[in-house]
């Protein structure tokens, strides 16, 4: 077990954070902080866009950030739920 | 053309090929009811309750492969669909919810019939939408069928506010051809690399068995299965959701896994060397304690969804895809191999499980030597059934000993021809999916298996069965106590039966369905039980109700032996473990 910090990037829209923060609650899993922005600075995503092969407009998607205290199989299943939902581009560990 | 937004919201279902809307009206949804009454193009089907309508379109989704579509009005009709969204959820099935909802200028307002359906709902559905203009109505429609159809299918909820969908006023109606959602791809075509790698572990398996579940019926991939074993030739045990998707009749099926799969099953799970994983989840009725299942099996997962992969069970290989797609490419790839297929590696294996087979397969001789009275045994009635129905009906079933029943005694070798809540376990499931089932094939037989508990949860739909005259036959199991519970009491509780029973307090269904219009037969002797079932199956333009009393001390055998065991540890009868 040891602090991870997870980083989603979401659509923009209103209940998109909510699913996230739910998918924790149902699962039992805990979230130590979470943060939680529009992405203005899209320049700054440029290795998110190659890797989603897509361009991204101004305050389009947010960027969420949690940290939470998890084994590596169960972060692997967390990232796999989370990059479930419909309105998730892409959830990874941040290093 | 001009379009209002109830007229839109229609328009947009018939654009979908909706056949059939499951609904119950309400105030937030009369505007849609409105547009309804204005078009001939889908029929609304009029439940009594709106559990109903959730398995209903359930029933009819499992049945044809289409999504199910059921229309409820906010509060008190949203909330009674939730029952019938977490079965479809747990047993990934297409299905749209549409629920009303009061006028946006009242969210939150407590106002009359006012719930927050989205935030109920949501631990429940694949995904949802709040309809917030009439404009976003087409999209929203597209793609919602969309994501409840593909990838892992499952319910989606539509709560459309009462303003967005007001007669007067009009939009244009240009609904999209196609949809696509950037940010969401599920996976369809597999990673060639991972079949070959695949391909490697199945050449040189001893001890292989075929674990197939729902995932492989909603894929439609029933023919390439049975298309691999003949290459293969390898042992097929299916899941409570898979049955039928590998043909029952067939020498190398051994039966359903699990909690009261067959012993010849489990202890090939159990004693296997290579577990090809075919839209099976692991789910903890089949693994029994995860940390003692099938100790020296590596896995092969093939799976549309990859938080089911590795989530209960390790996998040694994960095929991600539709799996149709993913077992196509493994034909193939296996043709280019054919002379690689040893079938003398698997001889042994094979000669083992058919002695486990002889030695306690199902049998039901065997109940018949146990039994001290002469009262209908359950497994002699699903028998019969099967028998007088030729193995060709859709049978939907409900919740307890019959179910379990009803998958271990009639054989099926199609997909889609059964029908039960595998996932959440729902009592109330099996008549309102008989009558979705009934409606999509008409000219079908359509058997109901259920019991005098699960029964009573939905029976008030024997009135919609009135109303549309769906001519479905309902086998009651009737042991006068919640049959599964009372197992259980049985075997973990001293016999101490807690709440199980009713105390004479069950109605004369006979005369019950009678009040309806149907035609109902009681049964109690073992003498009656054919010639009985007979005639009441040569009933064919009415609902028919058979209430057959069965021995009330009959139990589910095998049961895993839980907790603490392994897939080896099983009762075979009240008094034999191994």
């Amino acid at each position: 077990m040891m602090q991870r910090k997870i980083l989603v990037i979401l659509e923009n829209k209103p209940g998109a954070l909510v699913r996230i923060v739910g998918l924790f609650h149902q699962r039992g899993y805990n979230i130590e902080s979470l943060h939680v922005d529009p992405v203005s600075d899209i320049e700054n995503y440029k290795d998110i866009e190659d890797l989603l092969n897509l361009k991204l407009k101004e305050n389009e998607v947010s960027k969420l950030l949690i940290t939470t205290t998890v084994s590596d199989n169960l972060l692997r299943q967390i990232l796999r739920q989370i990059n479930k939902l419909i309105d998730v581009l892409i959830a990874k560990e941040e290093i | 053309m001009k379009l209002a937004g109830n007229d839109m919201l229609i328009q947009s279902l018939v654009n979908e090929g909706v056949e059939y809307i499951f609904g119950y009206p309400g105030g937030a949804a009369l505007h849609i009811y409105d547009a309804i009454f204005n078009q001939n193009e889908l029929q609304h089907i009029l439940v009594r309750h709106e559990q109903g309508a959730t398995h209903a379109a359930d029933g009819y989704a499992r049945a044809t492969g289409k999504p199910g579509v059921v229309l409820v009005t906010s509060g008190p009709g949203a909330t009674n669909a939730i029952t019938g969204i977490a079965t479809a959820f747990m047993d990934s099935i297409p299905m749209v919810v549409i629920s009303g909802q009061v006028a946006s200028h009242l969210i939150g307002t407590d106002a009359f019939q006012e719930t927050d359906m989205i935030g109920i709902s949501r631990p429940i559905v694949k995904h949802s939408f709040t309809v917030e203009s009439a404009e976003k109505i087409p999209q929203i429609i597209k793609e919602a069928f969309y994501i409840a159809t593909s990838g892992r299918p499952g319910p989606v909820v539509i709560d459309i506010p009462k303003d967005t969908t007001a007669p007067d006023k009009l939009f244009d109606f240009n609904p999209p051809e196609s949809v696509e959602i950037r940010s969401y791809n599920p996976p369809i075509e597999p990673d060639p690399k991972q079949i070959e790698r695949a391909v490697i572990e199945i050449l040189k398996a001893k001890k292989p068995v075929i674990y197939a579940g729902g995932g492989a019926i909603n894929s439609n991939a029933s023919e390439e299965l049975f298309e691999l074993n003949q290459l293969l030739n390898f042992p097929v045990t299916n899941t409570l959701m898979g049955l039928g998707v590998y043909p029952a009749k067939d020498e190398r099926f051994m039966g359903m896994l699990g909690m009261h799969g067959t012993y010849q099953s489990n202890m090939a799970m159990h004693n296997a060397d290579l577990i090809i994983a075919i839209g099976a989840r692991f789910d903890d009725r089949i693994t029994n304690t995860p940390d003692l299942f099938a100790p020296n099996a590596k896995i092969i997962h093939f799976d549309v969804d990859q938080s089911s992969v590795s989530k209960i069970i390790e996998a040694n290989i994960a095929v991600f895809g539709q799996v149709k797609n993913s077992l196509i490419e493994l034909i193939k790839q296996l043709k280019d191999k054919t002379d690689l297929i040893n079938g003398d590696l698997i001889k042994p294996w094979l000669e083992e499980i058919n002695k486990w087979t002889e030695l306690h397969g199902l049998n039901h001789e065997l109940y018949k030597e146990n039994s001290d009275t002469n009262m209908i045994l359950p497994q002699a009635v699903i028998q019969h059934v099967y028998n007088i129905t030729e193995g060709k009906a859709f049978v939907t079933s409900d919740v307890g000993q019959h179910q379990m029943f009803a998958a271990q005694y009639y054989h099926f070798d199609k997909p889609r021809y059964w029908i039960n809540s595998g996932g959440l376990g729902t009592m109330g499931f099996g008549l309102p999916s008989a009558m979705g089932v009934k409606l999509a094939y008409p000219e079908e037989e359509v058997v109901c298996i259920t019991g005098e508990g699960s029964i009573q949860m939905c029976i008030q739909e024997l009135s919609t069965c009135t109303q549309y005259n769906l001519p479905v036959k309902i086998i009651n199991i009737n042991n006068e106590a919640l049959g599964m519970v009372k197992q259980w009491q049985d075997m973990n509780y001293g016999g101490r039966h807690s709440e199980s029973t009713y105390k004479s307090s069950l109605p004369n269904f006979v005369e019950l369905v009678e009040s309806y219009g149907h035609v109902g037969f009681k049964i109690e002797k073992n003498s009656e039980l054919k010639t009985t079932l007979e005639k009441a199956f040569s009933i064919k333009d009415k609902l028919v109700f058979i209430d057959i009393y069965v021995d009330p001390g009959e139990h589910v055998y095998p049961m895993l032996v839980a907790p603490n065991g392994s897939l080896k540890d099983m009762w075979l009868s009240k008094d034999k473990k191994v």
